[in-house]
């Protein structure tokens, strides 16, 4: 492929951005691929909106150790500071100029997952995400030592209560299961034995800050995934770090979440020996993956299914729509099964066919169509505007495929854009 | 002898031949089997739902909020009813209503959200999926429309090939898809074949839906007004008006009772059975209770020790409620061993929630069971 057609930029920008923005497609139209590539991987500095008020840890840790009414005062604040999180997020999301920035944090949240129900500090969320973003195009193997002294982490996966004494299991496994190599390479006496190599990893109560406390360390002889020795958590990790399956795991991932929902082993063990190879270089991989035929390829287009996250704010970022409320966007995303701050579970969101039920669906149209009843004329406070081009160009900007629908035999722009916002192509990518 | 029998029998005897027409009016095939959920979230408390009013650790744990011996409505075996059960009475003297006792799992987990999963999803403790007990078992079960939740909790109906629609009302369902166009299933890619076959199924319940739905059949029966009656209300018109679910859902919240739980507890237990007792008669009079299974469950049971607030914590095991013309009435499972506690105060379970699922898969819903493991009970 020479230079961008519009449609390819428009692919371009659907896969990474939030929202197909025709500003942003028209900017790379007629760039060459890896130029267009490199814009998208390298986005300006933006700002990031300031954090909603919360209640620090220390203050809000002692009130659940005392008596019930002080725990219920907790609880109840750790609910209405979540949920102005949870806007934060989604604002920052309908305001940023960098939504790949976005996207990736996002991407991280669903992989390091954690959540405000269990840890009940949105405050520790807040850092967590920080965090995400700070390593979202850096270095995974400096993001999984940071993210394994993350307190909202220690705390979401009970690592604050493992000590030699009482061990806690339930980092280690997940460590191992979910974040590096997977099921099926490490046995039960793996999970015991990281287990210990991370006793004496704390939140300080004091502080709500991360700390080794070396009298609860459990030393001796461990063996982990057949090497002996008296392992330091970070000497697990390095161990992790070296296992082939850590990078092919990973890189699995992306190509779901990048590429198509069918991944081609071959390539996946090309790629994730390639991140190894470069010290886990997460700009490197996505450098791989947005250059790479399988990205480009008709067949892979209209293969991912937006998430509830690309759906509501993509949407309302792409077309001058009034807006709905935050609370209601957040509402939406709950009812389509993506509360941020608040995956399912620790595997998180399983996304692809599965954000897709006749639930999910009704709910999906309902706000589609609810929102393209709006006047498309009407001046939005975002500043984006219907272009004035033909019906084909309409239909290429919106869909990543053929309509599955007959489009309206009336002409007009906001009829089309209805039409297309209703065709069940518009839940793809 | 209910109708099926009835009609099964006919075929048998020649001299039937004889009757009128309609007396022999077959219907296509049988009727439907179905499953109401009732959830109570936040974690009911068992020991005060179903009260073993012969066991003094019972007093002793709980001297203020134990329900006094006088009070409970005995209903055998050393247990009895919680008094705001009372309007449930005449179906368990009727022999229509089971009561499973120490129902749990293994490491029991004390968080509402986590432990709720485990209950929809049927795993283990450590274990995850996002596809609802149910949900992986309607497929199999039947074409068409599986579920309908009232309220936006569908959660053992999650999945991605289980037709489930959520409502808040009947009339926010009829708005909602009315803007839904149909769609004939592609197949351009696996993805978009999902996509426009969840889109086409959701567009023929929509149709079998909102024509039942805008001529809803008359009960007869009043229901209380209070928010579980209305949505029971709403499930019995839907089953007698004929839409075709296998399962419905509806949720009662507000069982989290950490502080002065008996009035808070009572209320709860006095609309639940105002509902439940308008919802069997519903059927009963429309001819369906033998169709029909109900059956109650939480995320856990409460502390056995009630705490200094006169509430209770969050347990383990709990008990469940199964009510039904087909249901065999009576107690299953051993109570709960209130003189073996674990670290935390709670007791063993004795009965494993999936031999509850199993024996819904199994003797109700006509299907293998995937938790053949843990066995049935002979509740149906």
């Amino acid at each position: 492929m020479g230079l961008l057609a519009f449609k390819d930029a428009a692919h371009l920008v659907s896969r990474t951005g939030l929202g197909a923005e025709w500003d942003v497609i028209k900017q790379l139209e007629g760039r060459s691929k890896q130029e267009a590539v490199e814009w998208v991987l390298n986005p300006k500095l933006s700002t990031l909106k300031s954090a909603p008020p919360m209640t620090p840890w220390l203050k809000l840790e002692p009130m659940r150790l005392t008596d019930m009414k002080s725990r219920n005062s907790a609880w109840a604040i750790s609910q209405r500071e979540g949920k102005r999180l949870q806007a934060w997020w989604v604002e920052q999301m309908l305001a940023t100029r960098t939504p790949f920035l976005e996207r990736m944090t996002l991407f991280w949240h669903n992989h390091f997952t954690s959540s405000i129900q269990k840890t009940l500090q949105p405050s520790l969320l807040y850092q967590q995400n920080l965090l995400l973003r700070r390593h979202a195009l850096g270095s995974f193997a400096e993001l999984l030592q940071a993210i394994a002294r993350d307190p909202a982490m220690l705390v979401y996966l009970d690592g604050h209560q493992n000590s030699k004494d009482k061990p806690n299991e339930n980092f280690a496994r997940e460590l191992l299961e979910l974040f590096t190599i997977g099921r099926g390479y490490y046995r039960e006496p793996d999970v015991k034995a990281a287990t210990q190599a991370f006793t004496g990893w704390r939140v300080d109560y004091q502080t709500g800050k991360f700390v080794i406390r070396p009298a609860e360390h459990a030393g001796g002889q461990h063996t982990f995934l057949g090497k002996t020795g008296s392992f330091t958590g970070d000497a697990i990790i390095k161990i992790l770090l070296e296992h082939p399956r850590t990078a092919e795991n990973l890189t699995e991932k992306f190509w779901l979440a990048f590429v198509s929902n069918r991944p081609d082993q071959v390539l996946i063990r090309t790629w994730a020996q390639q991140l190894r190879q470069s010290s886990y270089d997460i700009k490197g991989l996505m450098r791989t993956v947005l250059n790479s035929d399988a990205f480009w390829m008709p067949a892979n287009r209209g293969t991912l299914v937006k998430s509830p996250v690309e759906l509501v704010i993509g949407t309302v970022r792409m077309l001058p729509y009034p807006r709905e409320s935050t609370q209601e966007m957040l509402n939406l995303c709950r009812l389509l099964g993506q509360e941020l701050f608040d995956p399912p579970n620790v595997k998180g969101w399983k996304g692809g066919e599965h954000w897709i039920s006749t639930q999910t669906l009704l709910v999906r149209n309902a706000f589609l169509s609810k929102l393209s009843r709006g006047n498309l004329n009407e001046k939005v406070a975002s500043g984006v505007a219907i272009p004035d081009v033909p019906a084909e160009q309409l239909v290429e900007w919106l869909l990543p495929v053929k309509p599955l629908k007959p489009l309206p035999e009336t002409p007009g722009a906001r009829r089309l854009v209805r039409s297309l916002l209703l065709d069940p192509a518009f839940q793809v990518t | 002898m209910n109708r099926r029998e009835f009609m099964g029998m006919a075929a048998l005897l020649p001299w039937l031949g004889g009757f009128p027409g309609e007396v022999l009016a077959v219907p296509a095939r049988p009727q439907q089997r179905i499953l109401v959920l009732v959830k109570l979230a936040g974690g009911n408390d068992g020991l005060n739902t179903l009260i073993p009013h012969a066991d003094p650790l019972y007093y002793q744990y709980r001297p203020s909020i134990g329900v006094p011996k006088h009070r409970v409505l005995n209903i055998g075996e050393n247990q009895g009813l919680n008094p705001y059960l009372k309007a449930l009475k005449p179906w368990w003297d009727k022999g229509s209503m089971a009561w499973v006792q120490g129902v749990g799992y293994p490491h029991g987990t004390l968080s509402h959200f986590r432990s709720s999963d485990i209950w929809e999803t049927a795993v283990d403790a450590s274990q995850y999926t996002d596809t609802g007990w149910l949900g992986a078992l309607l497929p199999e079960c039947k074409p068409g429309l599986h579920g309908i939740a009232i309220g936006e909790n569908s959660g053992p109906m999650a999945g991605k090939n289980c037709n489930t629609i959520a409502m808040q009302s009947p009339q926010s369902f009829l708005s909602q898809i009315s803007l839904l166009e149909d769609i004939q299933p592609v197949a351009t890619n696996s993805v978009l074949a999902h996509v426009t076959n969840v889109h086409h199924q959701l567009y023929a319940a929509g149709e079998q839906l909102s024509n039942k739905l805008q001529r809803p059949v008359t009960l007869g029966i009043p229901f209380s007004t209070s928010k579980l009656g209305r949505d029971l209300e709403a499930v019995a018109k839907m089953i007698l008006t004929g839409v075709d679910a296998a399962v419905y859902m509806v949720t009662l919240d507000g069982f989290d009772t950490h502080s002065n739980q008996n009035a808070v507890q009572s209320n709860l237990l006095h609309q639940l059975a105002g509902a439940l007792d308008s919802f069997a008669q519903a059927m009963q009079r429309g001819g369906r209770w033998n169709d029909v299974m109900l059956m109650t469950y939480s995320e856990f049971g409460r502390r056995v020790q009630e705490n200094h607030g006169k509430g209770t914590d969050h347990g383990t095991a709990g008990v469940q409620l199964v009510m039904g013309g087909k249901v065999r009435g009576g107690l299953y499972g051993e109570p709960l061993d209130l003189s073996h506690l674990d670290s935390d105060g709670n007791p063993q379970h004795t009965v494993d929630f999936r031999t509850v699922y199993g024996t819904v898969a199994q003797r109700w819903l006509g299907q293998p069971n995937p938790w053949s493991q843990f066995g049935t009970l002979p509740f149906v």
